[in-house]
C-alpha cells in the first residue's frame, strides 16, 4: 500500500504541468527520465492493484507472456521518434503517454517478471539491449533531424544515452553469468 | 558448516596469534613507507610555498614557484594518498579475509611496480621544469608528453590494486558461502569500485592530451578536457574521505571500547557513496563557460547529496561515543564526552579529523552555490577549504591508522613515549592548520588569489592588506612541516625501532542484538549499473554538447 502511495504521488508530480514541461524540453531527458519514471511510477503501483484485481492478473497474464509483450509493444512504440513529436503537439497522445506508459508498461512489467522464467528473462535483456544499441546508432548517426521538436544535437545526445543503457544493460546480463548467486548466498 | 566453522576460528587464532602474514604485511609496509617518503618530500615543498606566500623567501631562480605547486599537489594529493590507502586497504583485507591469495598479492606489487613508475615519470618532467602545469594540468597548458604518460601509469596502477581487491573477496565470498562480507573489506571494495570509476574520466582526458602533447594533433577541446579530469578530481577527493570514514566505522568504536553504531547504515553510506558521486565534477567548474545553468545545477544538486552519507556517518559516529561513554558509566546529556579517550592518539587523531569536518563540509557546501562560488573562485579560501577536507579530515585520520596500523604490521608495540610524541604530533597538526587554512579561509574572502606566488602587485594597498594573513599562513605552515617530520620520525620509528609485541587491529564487533545485515547489500551488479546510469544522467547531456558544438581547439601553450 505504501508503495502504490508513492507511486501515485509520483505519478501525479510527473504529469503537472511545469514538471511535464520542464521534462519533455530536452529531449533525453524526455524519452530517458520522463518516461521511465512513469514505466517507474506504474511499477510502484502494480502489488497494490494485484491485490485488488487477483483474478484478472492470474486469467491474462498467467505465465507472464503476454505482459512482456504488452510491455515490449509499448516502449517499442515511444522509442519512434515520431511518437515523441506527437507527445508534444497533439494533446491526445500525451495523454496516452501518461496513460500507455504506467499502466500498459510499468505494470505488466512488474506482473510479469517474477512469472518469467531465465530464458524469458535473457531473451528481454538480449532485446533491449540490441534495442538500445540500435536506436543509439540511428540517433547518432542520423544526417537528418529525426523529430521536428528537437535538435540534432539532442538527437546525438539522446544516441549516446542509448548506447549508455545499452552498455549497462549489457554489463548488467553478463554478469549474471559470471556471478552465481548460490555460490554467494 | 561443523568445518567451515573449525576453519573460521582456526583462521581467527592464528590470525591473533601471529599478526598479520608476513607477506602481506611487506607489501602493506612497502606501501606505507613510501606514502612517508612522499609526505616528507611533498610536506617540505608546502613549508616552502607556505614561507614564499608569506613574504619571507625568495625563492632561487633555478625553481619556479608553480614547479613546487605541482609537485607539492601531486605528491601529497594523489601519490601518498593512494599510496596509504592501497597499503592500508590491503592490510585490512588480509586481515579481516583471513590472508590475502598469491593473485592479490601479484596484482598489489604490480600495481606498486606501476604507481612507481607513473610518480617517476611525473616528478622527472616535472623537476626538469617541463609540466609546470599544477595537479590540475589544464591545458591548454601543455607539459612533455611523458607527464601524461606517468598519469596514465598511475590509472594503471589504481586498477591493478582495485582489482586485486576485488579478486581477494571474490575468492573469500566463494569460500564463505552465504557469509556477509567483512564490513573492512566492504569498504575495500567500495573505495576502489568508486576510484575505478572516477579514474575513467582522466584516462580519457589523458589519452587525448597524449597525441596533442606529442604534436600528432594540434588541438584539444579544452572545456571537454577541464570536464573530465573534474569528474576524477570530485571522485578522488572523496574515495579519500571514504577511505578515513572506513576507519571510523572499523576501527574507532573499538578502540574507545564500544561496539558498531548499524552494519547496514556504513554499509548504505559506501553504496550511495560509490552511486553518487562521480557526476558532482561541475561544481568545480561553476564559473566554466559552456556549460549551461540547468545542467550546473544538476551537478551542484548531486555534489549536495554527497552531503547525506556524510550526515548519516556523523550519526552514526555521535551514537558511537555516546553508547561507549555511558557503558563506561557516564551520566547526563553531555558526560559521555569526558569518557573518551582522549590522551590515546590513536583516538585524537581522527576525532580532530571529525571535528574538522563540521566546519570542512559546511565550507564545501557554501562554496558549491553558485553566487557564493563567485566570491571564493580561485581565491585563496578555496585553498583553505581542501587543506581542511584532504589535509585534515583525511590526513590526520591517515596518521590515526599509522599508530596502529604499522606496529601491527610490524609486529611492534606503540609505547607511552610515542604516544606522547604522537598528541604532541596531533595538537601540532590541529594549530598548524587552524593557523594556515584559517588564514586562507579569510584572505580568500579579502581577494587574495591562489596559485600565485607573492607579490603586492605594486604595493597596492588590497594586495598589503593581506600580508598579515599571509604572515599566519607561513606560521601555520612551518607548524605543519614540523607536523610532517614528526610524523615521519614516528612512522619509520614504529616500523624499525619501536619493541617488539603483538598489536590488535582493531576491528568493531556488532552490538548483541543488531539486526542481520539484508543481502541486498552485496548485489554490487546492481550497484555499478546503478552507478553508470547516474555518471550518464550527469555527463552525457553536457559532453555531447561540448563535443558537438566545440570552438575551434586549442594548440599548446607553455605559460612558465
Amino acid at each position: 500500500m505504501k508503495q502504490a502511495i508513492y507511486g501515485l504521488v509520483l505519478y501525479v508530480f510527473l504529469m503537472l504541468p511545469p514538471v511535464a514541461n520542464l521534462a519533455e524540453s530536452v529531449m533525453t531527458i524526455h524519452m530517458h527520465m520522463q518516461m521511465p519514471l512513469f514505466v517507474i511510477a506504474g511499477m510502484l503501483m502494480t502489488p497494490y492493484l494485484k491485490q485488488r484485481f487477483p483474478t484478472f492478473f492470474a486469467k491474462w497474464n498467467r505465465n507472464g507472456v503476454p505482459g512482456i509483450i504488452l510491455f515490449m509493444i509499448i516502449i517499442m512504440y515511444w522509442m519512434l521518434p515520431r511518437t515523441m513529436d506527437e507527445a508534444l503537439t497533439i494533446y491526445a497522445i500525451e495523454i496516452f503517454k501518461f496513460i500507455s506508459l504506467p499502466f500498459l508498461a510499468g505494470v505488466p512489467l512488474r506482473d510479469s517478471w517474477i512469472k518469467l522464467g531465465k530464458m524469458g528473462k535473457n531473451i528481454i535483456f538480449v532485446t533491449l539491449s540490441l534495442l538500445c544499441g540500435f536506436m543509439g546508432i540511428l540517433y547518432i548517426f542520423s544526417p537528418e533531424q529525426l523529430c521536428n521538436n528537437y535538435l540534432i544535437v539532442e538527437q546525438i545526445t539522446l544516441g549516446w544515452a542509448f548506447l549508455f543503457l545499452a552498455l549497462s544493460i549489457i554489463i548488467y546480463f553478463i554478469q549474471q553469468f559470471f556471478v552465481d548467486k548460490t555460490e554467494y548466498e | 558448516m561443523e568445518t567451515t566453522v573449525l576453519k573460521e576460528s582456526f583462521i581467527e587464532k592464528s590470525n591473533k596469534k601471529l599478526g598479520a602474514k608476513p607477506e602481506d604485511a611487506r607489501i602493506s609496509l612497502t606501501y606505507l613507507s613510501l606514502a612517508f617518503i612522499l609526505l616528507l618530500v611533498g610536506g617540505t615543498l608546502g613549508l616552502i610555498q607556505g614561507l614564499n606566500r608569506a613574504g619571507l623567501f625568495e625563492l632561487p631562480a633555478w625553481l619556479n614557484y608553480y614547479q613546487v605547486l605541482t609537485a607539492h599537489g601531486i605528491l601529497l594529493v594523489v601519490a601518498f594518498t593512494t599510496l596509504f590507502m592501497t597499503g592500508y586497504f590491503y592490510a585490512g583485507v588480509s586481515h579481516t579475509l583471513g590472508g590475502l591469495t598469491s593473485k592479490a598479492r601479484k596484482f598489489a606489487w604490480s600495481a606498486l611496480a606501476s604507481l612507481l613508475v607513473g610518480t617517476v615519470m611525473i616528478m622527472t618532467t616535472v623537476v626538469m621544469g617541463d609540466a609546470s602545469v599544477m595537479y590540475t594540468f589544464y591545458p591548454p597548458m601543455q607539459a612533455s608528453p611523458w607527464f601524461y604518460i606517468g598519469l596514465v601509469f598511475l590509472a594503471l596502477g589504481i586498477w591493478l590494486a582495485g582489482t586485486g581487491v576485488f579478486l581477494n573477496a571474490a575468492s573469500w565470498k566463494k569460500a564463505n558461502r552465504g557469509q556477509k562480507l567483512p564490513l573492512f573489506s566492504f569498504f575495500a571494495v567500495g573505495g576502489y569500485l568508486l576510484l575505478i570509476l572516477g579514474s575513467l574520466g582522466i584516462t580519457a582526458e589523458v589519452l587525448m592530451l597524449i597525441p596533442w602533447a606529442f604534436g600528432w594533433t594540434e588541438t584539444v577541446n579544452v572545456m571537454l578536457s577541464r570536464t573530465l579530469f573534474w569528474a576524477f578530481g570530485h571522485t578522488a577527493v572523496n574515495v579519500w574521505y571514504l577511505v578515513a570514514v572506513s576507519a571510523w566505522y572499523v576501527a574507532i568504536p573499538k578502540i574507545i571500547g564500544g561496539k558498531t553504531f548499524s552494519d547496514v547504515l556504513a554499509r548504505v553510506v559506501v553504496i550511495l557513496s560509490v552511486i553518487l558521486n562521480v557526476p558532482g565534477g561541475f561544481h568545480h567548474q561553476i564559473i566554466d563557460p559552456a556549460i549551461t545553468q540547468g545542467v550546473k545545477f544538476m551537478h551542484v544538486f548531486m555534489s549536495l547529496s554527497i552531503a547525506l552519507p556524510s550526515l548519516l556517518t556523523a550519526f552514526a559516529m555521535f551514537a558511537i561515543f555516546e553508547r561507549a561513554g555511558r557503558k563506561k558509566g557516564a551520566t547526563g546529556l553531555l558526560g559521555w564526552f569526558k569518557k573518551l579517550p582522549w590522551k590515546d592518539v590513536r583516538f585524537l587523531a581522527p576525532m580532530i579529523a571529525m571535528i574538522t569536518f563540521i566546519p570542512a563540509g559546511a565550507g564545501g557546501i557554501a562554496q558549491t552555490n553558485n553566487q557564493l562560488n563567485q566570491t571564493v573562485h580561485n581565491s585563496l579560501w578555496v585553498v583553505g577549504h581542501f587543506h581542511l577536507t584532504v589535509g585534515v579530515t583525511v590526513a590526520l585520520t591517515f596518521f590515526g591508522i599509522t599508530y596502529w596500523l604499522i606496529p601491527y604490521l610490524s609486529k611492534r608495540v606503540m609505547t607511552a613515549r610515542l604516544n606522547k610524541l604522537g598528541l604532541i604530533q596531533t595538537w601540532l597538526w590541529a594549530i598548524g592548520m587552524l593557523f594556515m587554512s584559517g588564514s586562507m579561509h579569510w584572505v580568500g574572502l579579502l581577494g587574495s588569489p591562489r596559485r600565485t606566488s607573492f607579490s603586492t602587485y605594486g604595493d597596492n594597498a588590497t594586495a598589503l592588506s593581506w600580508d598579515p594573513y599571509l604572515m599566519f599562513l607561513g606560521i601555520g605552515g612551518t607548524l605543519l612541516f614540523i607536523g610532517v617530520v614528526l610524523m615521519v620520525y614516528i612512522a619509520f620509528h614504529l616500523m624499525f625501532r619501536a619493541p617488539k609485541g603483538h598489536t590488535e587491529f582493531p576491528v568493531a564487533e556488532e552490538e548483541k542484538d543488531a539486526a542481520p545485515t539484508p543481502k541486498w547489500t552485496e548485489r554490487w551488479g546492481l550497484w555499478i549499473v546503478l552507478a553508470i546510469a547516474v555518471i550518464s544522467m550527469g555527463y552525457v547531456i553536457p559532453i555531447v554538447d561540448m563535443i558537438v558544438n566545440a570552438p575551434p581547439g586549442s594548440p599548446g601553450f607553455r605559460t612558465w
